[in-house]
């Protein structure tokens, strides 16, 4: 593989056309990278999700450049629930960026592809991501400035992808008291790609973002997402991640609540069939007085499908008055499924609020009787149970248009 | 202030604290064969046992110390040690209470075990292991009419070679990992327990073990086995004298329960936890594994673990016949500089298996104290259950509380619960209890006895009192 | 028994008792009435000796200078806060605290120690008068205890304790008027000659089950008006308004 990277990341760069410097930094995360290659489960934070191994099983000469140029979009795949603004990415190249519904002199692009220095590596896939990201884009909020509608970035793929490695960034920036909200919606028609997406967000004070990230469309690909939220004072983030549609993704989400009364929701569900193996994994470090953060993931596993939810809630010695709340709930739903959980605390504060809990088991027969015993057959009885269950996730969202879009997503009709 | 002043005034905090002044027979030290050998040969053990011991100090010599846990510790010298420290007068193995060396004797009983024949403990047989070796092992005629063997390991070895070869590294494997494999390199000695089919230990067993010595690892292995249909209450104690030195406890528990039958293990420990800055006191990193070998067969730990500067211990339980259950019971108390990462694994593997863990983390001072564990349900472990509760409470800022606990289920008619919280003492709480007249300290002890309950309950009434009183002790001055 | 002389007390810098005086006798019954906000809550905290507050003035407490003491020294002298929320603390059963409560204030005053047998019996005889369910007495100390019985417990540790100096805050809070009736027919056994009440309300309710021999009302941090038992039936048809 060693090779085969080194080749890449040449022509990648090439094609790119970055500064001496920005070489220079890329070609240091990529040794970096290449030191240990994909991680493997001997690595603590991929026990349960043998990267390496998942790969190597499904990706056969897998490629780390792509000369794909934009394609055309599809413009039936597009949301028409709501009006909405666009950036789409095509095969991981943007194809086009729409920001009509916005003041143009509020909002700030750019999509400079030389990197500054001090991108931290923290993982294997963030040195990989930093070394070939050939698609990137910076969205700036500027001071005061709410959204009027959604911003929704399509991540399109088709069959001219393939046994790829695709390494995208977005930083979203919101300024002091500024509003987004925003959809990050995959429509995978692609196979066997391995597709790794840094998102970074930087929320200032009093602003908030409220971010859904969609994969429903079942496809082959191996995805890895890293997303690091940094949190002024006042500020909120909410979360909701809908993991349904890849062959295996892994979704980490890395929070620093870094000021006074911030707060950040994680809520998602994980729900899968076949071989599928999907993975969460939240980092929530609570580094000031009065944070409060909270996470709620349900799973539902059918057939040979293997779920995750790895959640850590940190508590520095100065976070006092922290409130911490992480739920996990996953249904086995076949003998051959399997769930691993490793919901944490680390905490050095006293006066703070922490608790998790975890559940994994089969439904609740006894429900099952209730309904049946109503007159609803046994497949009826699951599956209002099953919706019953995910919908105890999707009910956190509070934005009511994305809700139902998640609602119709999910085939559940109010 | 005198020396002597100054040792009264040290034990007002640890008052387990002294030593005893007594002659030793000693390994020379160092870890290599020579020594394993000198060990082997000084208890004039059979050769099967010395090949098993050098067998997992080749094994050893492959596997690296284990470098995962939270509470990290400076190097540890292996070659530094003595292995094996014994008193003098044990050497010619006196044959009744009457010639054992009156020094252990007042040992014991300054240490509140009395071993004496008119001053025993009621209902509790008592082994006494002081450094390397078992010094005393009280009521062993009584118990002998019901065919229970209660007796020192080096004894079991002598007097029941088929039941130690048969059941000696079964739960816990030669090479296991690192302070479990040297564990069986160098043990010294334990205590062993057979119980019949079908009888009921009409007694509680109990093993008070003792470090005194300096410079010297006190290597246990305890091997407990219920044969079918019996059960036993089994129970250890622990205590060190204060030293500025770091001492290494590294001991292997082995539980065999066959169908039907029970262990319940408990375990007080209050080795020595150093200073109040941190210096000295003993590294507690033992292996405690029990194996429900048969159906209905039950395993219970329960722990109280208040001493000790480092602790790092995980009684598990293996599920392995159907309907077995499977219970840990624990309360880890860290204060000053003490740094605890226990928990426990419990493996499911047989049907309708059940498991229950309930941990009380309490973190004061500069303390660390980790809750991990494991619990894995294995495909074919239909029905299992498990819950388990791990609360946590802090005293300051300077602490840490923390609960890694990793769940994998892979059987969909199993159950697994988790929970966990992490609290506080309120200046609520506490105004209230001041405000019926309890002071300060006497209110933080009951508030925490209170959050310890649901453990405490689990103990030997004998010991539960003890404990209670434990339990206040560890954290005195902690508050306010 | 309590003296009071321009008592000031402070939280965060914001000033809630403004200069407070008040003189309670042996065996008399004070009513503090006042609407919320008036410093009610802070003056049964300040003579509990809770911490947070910087005080200034004098309470003297059968001569002593109260404010010197800690809080567990002044329940030991007999002064008892039956508390407007009673906390629950888990784990901690309900005799058990009793006991150990009932035990420090006796080897405080150097009397003999109960042991459990005379404890219990103790406790079974004024569950008897109080007409407590004493079952309630071996659950967690008002864990899952409704808001009546937190009050009715409180009421109990009082008359077990037997202080020289009840402190009831908002005791008649959130309790239905048969909960009501039985608190105050326990405070009403517990009045002799020698124990003295501060009853602290907002409402005039309680005091038709429990007659003050003085009532006075607070506004503002201060007494603004004392008088007997018939100024709290002044103060529930004209309101607080009228004083202020």
């Amino acid at each position: 593989m060693i090779d085969q990277l080194k080749t890449d990341f040449d022509k990648t760069i090439t094609n790119l056309k970055l500064s001496n410097k920005g070489i220079e930094i890329r070609r240091k995360s990529l040794n970096q990278f290449s030191e240990n290659g994909f991680p493997n489960k001997r690595i603590e934070d991929w026990k349960f999700s043998d990267l390496n191994q998942i790969i190597s099983s499904n990706i056969k000469g897998l490629n780390f450049y792509s000369n794909l140029t934009s394609d055309k979009v599809d413009e039936s795949i597009f949301i028409n629930k709501f009006k909405h603004n666009k950036i789409v990415f095509i095969n991981g190249v943007i194809s086009s960026i729409d920001l009509s519904h916005e003041d143009e002199t509020k909002v700030s692009l750019s999509k400079n592809l030389d990197l500054d220095e001090d991108r931290k590596e923290v993982n294997p896939l963030i040195s990989l991501n930093n070394a070939f990201t050939s698609s990137y884009i910076r969205v700036i909020v500027h001071e005061n400035y709410s959204f009027n509608n959604p911003l929704i970035i399509y991540n399109i793929s088709n069959n001219n992808l393939k046994s790829t490695a695709l390494n995208l960034r977005t930083d979203i920036v919101l300024e002091k008291n500024t509003n987004l909200k925003l959809i990050t919606l995959f429509d995978d028609n692609s196979e066997n790609n391995f597709i790794n997406i840094i998102q970074n967000f930087d929320i200032a004070q009093d602003a908030i973002l409220k971010s859904y990230k969609i994969d429903h469309k079942k496809n082959s690909n191996i995805k890895y997402f890293y997303n690091n939220i940094n949190l002024g004072k006042n500020s909120i983030s909410e979360n909701f991640i809908f993991s349904t549609g890849s062959k295996f993704i892994k979704n980490e989400v890395n929070c620093n609540l870094n000021d006074q009364f911030s707060s950040a929701f994680i809520n998602g569900i994980i729900n899968l069939t076949d071989t599928q193996h999907h993975e969460i994994k939240t980092n929530i470090n609570h580094l000031a007085e009065n944070t409060k953060s909270y996470q709620l993931i349900k799973s539902v596993l059918n057939d040979n499908s293997k779920g995750i939810y790895q959640g850590k809630i940190f508590v520095d010695a100065k976070a006092q008055k922290t409130n911490g709340y992480q739920l996990s709930k996953a249904l086995l739903l076949n003998e051959n499924t399997e769930f691993n959980g490793k919901p944490e605390l680390e905490i050095y504060a006293d006066d703070v609020k922490c608790s998790h809990g975890s559940t994994s088991g089969n439904l609740d027969e006894d429900s099952v009787f209730y309904l049946m015993s109503r007159g609803l057959s046994r497949q009826q009885s699951k599956e209002l149970l099953i919706n019953g269950f995910l919908m105890d996730a999707v009910e956190k969202i509070t934005d009511f248009e994305i809700k139902d879009l998640i609602k119709d997503l999910m085939g559940i009709a109010e | 202030m005198d020396a002597r002043e100054k040792e009264i005034e040290k034990l007002k905090d640890y008052k387990y604290g002294f030593s005893t002044d007594i002659e030793n027979t000693r390994a020379p030290k160092g870890l290599n064969e020579e020594v394993i050998k000198f060990i082997s040969n000084i208890k004039k053990e059979p050769k099967w046992m010395l090949d098993w011991r050098l067998k997992a100090f080749e094994r050893l010599k492959q596997l690296k110390e284990p470098n995962w846990q939270k509470p990290k510790y400076p190097k540890i010298d292996y070659q530094d040690l003595y292995y094996y420290s014994a008193p003098k007068s044990m050497d010619d193995k006196p044959k009744s209470l009457d010639e054992l060396d009156p020094k252990l004797l007042e040992t014991y009983k300054k240490l509140g075990i009395p071993l004496q024949e008119q001053a025993r403990l009621n209902g509790i047989a008592v082994d006494a292991v002081f450094d390397s070796v078992s010094v005393a092992t009280t009521f062993k005629g009584e118990l002998n009419k019901k065919g229970i063997i209660f007796c020192s390991m080096s004894e079991a070895i002598q007097e029941h070679p088929e039941l130690v070869k048969k059941y000696l590294g079964s739960v816990i494997p030669l090479s296991d990992h690192y302070f479990a494999t040297l564990n069986s390199a160098v043990f010294t000695d334990g205590s062993f327990v057979y119980i019949p089919e079908g009888v009921r230990c009409p007694m509680e067993l109990s093993t008070y073990f003792r470090i005194n010595a300096t410079e010297t690892g006190q290597f246990e292995r305890t091997l407990i086995i219920a044969n079918k249909g019996s059960y036993v209450s089994y129970l250890e104690g622990c205590t060190a004298p204060m030293r500025d030195e770091n001492q290494l406890h590294a001991a292997n528990v082995e539980l065999i329960a066959l169908d039907d039958a029970e262990i319940k293990y408990s375990t007080v420990q209050n080795w020595y936890p150093g200073d109040k800055d941190g210096k000295g006191g003993i590294y507690n990193f033992v292996t405690k594994r029990g194996l429900c070998k048969g159906k209905n067969s039950k395993i219970s730990w329960t722990q109280v673990e208040t001493g000790s500067a480092i602790t790092w211990k995980y009684p598990s339980c293996i599920l392995k016949g159907d309907n077995s259950v499977g219970e840990f019971y624990s309360i880890a108390i860290t204060n000053n500089h003490q740094k605890a990462d226990t928990g426990t694994k419990m493996i499911h593997l047989g049907k309708n298996t059940k498991s229950k863990i309930i941990s009380k983390g309490i973190s004061a001072g500069f303390a660390d104290n980790t809750y991990r564990g494991l619990v894995d349900i294995a495909r074919n472990a239909d029905n299992a259950r498990n819950f388990t509760q791990c609360d946590s409470l802090l005293m300051g800022n300077k602490c840490g509380a923390h609960t890694v606990p990793y769940i994998k289920n892979k059987n969909s008619s199993s159950n697994i619960e988790h929970e966990a919280t992490t609290s506080k003492i309120s200046d609520e709480q506490l105004f209230y209890c001041n405000q019926r007249g309890l002071n300060q300290e006497e209110a933080v002890s009951l508030i925490v006895n209170g959050f310890c309950k649901e453990v405490l309950q689990q103990l030997p009434m004998e010991f539960a009192v003890e404990a209670q009183k434990l339990v206040g002790i560890s954290l005195e001055g902690s508050v306010g | 028994m309590l003296q009071i002389k321009n008592l000031k007390a402070k939280i965060d810098n914001k000033e809630i008792l403004k200069g407070l005086n008040l003189d309670i006798k042996p065996g008399e019954v004070h009513a503090i009435m006042g609407p919320n906000g008036s410093g009610k809550s802070t003056l049964s905290n300040v003579l509990s000796g809770k911490k947070g507050y910087s005080v200034s003035g004098e309470v003297k407490y059968l001569n002593e200078n109260l404010l010197d003491l800690e809080i567990e020294e002044r329940a030991h002298k007999g002064i008892f806060l039956a508390f407007q929320y009673p906390l629950e603390i888990p784990g901690v059963n309900t005799n058990i605290f009793l006991k150990t409560s009932l035990n420090a204030i006796k080897k405080a005053k150097g009397e003999k120690e109960l042991d459990a047998i005379e404890f219990l019996k103790l406790v079974k005889q004024k569950a008897a008068e109080l007409k407590f369910d004493e079952k309630i007495l071996s659950r967690q100390l008002n864990v899952g205890f409704s808001g009546g019985e937190k009050k009715k417990n409180e009421i109990l540790q009082m008359s077990i304790l037997n202080p020289k100096l009840s402190i009831l805050d908002e005791t008649d809070s959130g309790l239905d008027i048969d909960a009501l009736k039985t608190v105050s027919e326990g405070v009403n056994a517990l009045r002799s000659k020698d124990s003295s009440f501060l009853i602290i309300t907002h409402y005039q309710r309680l005091l038709d089950y429990i007659e003050p021999d003085f009532v006075h009302v607070l506004i503002n941090g201060q007494i603004v008006k004392s008088g007997g038992s018939e100024l709290a039936l002044e103060l529930e048809s004209k309101g607080y308004e009228s004083l202020s």
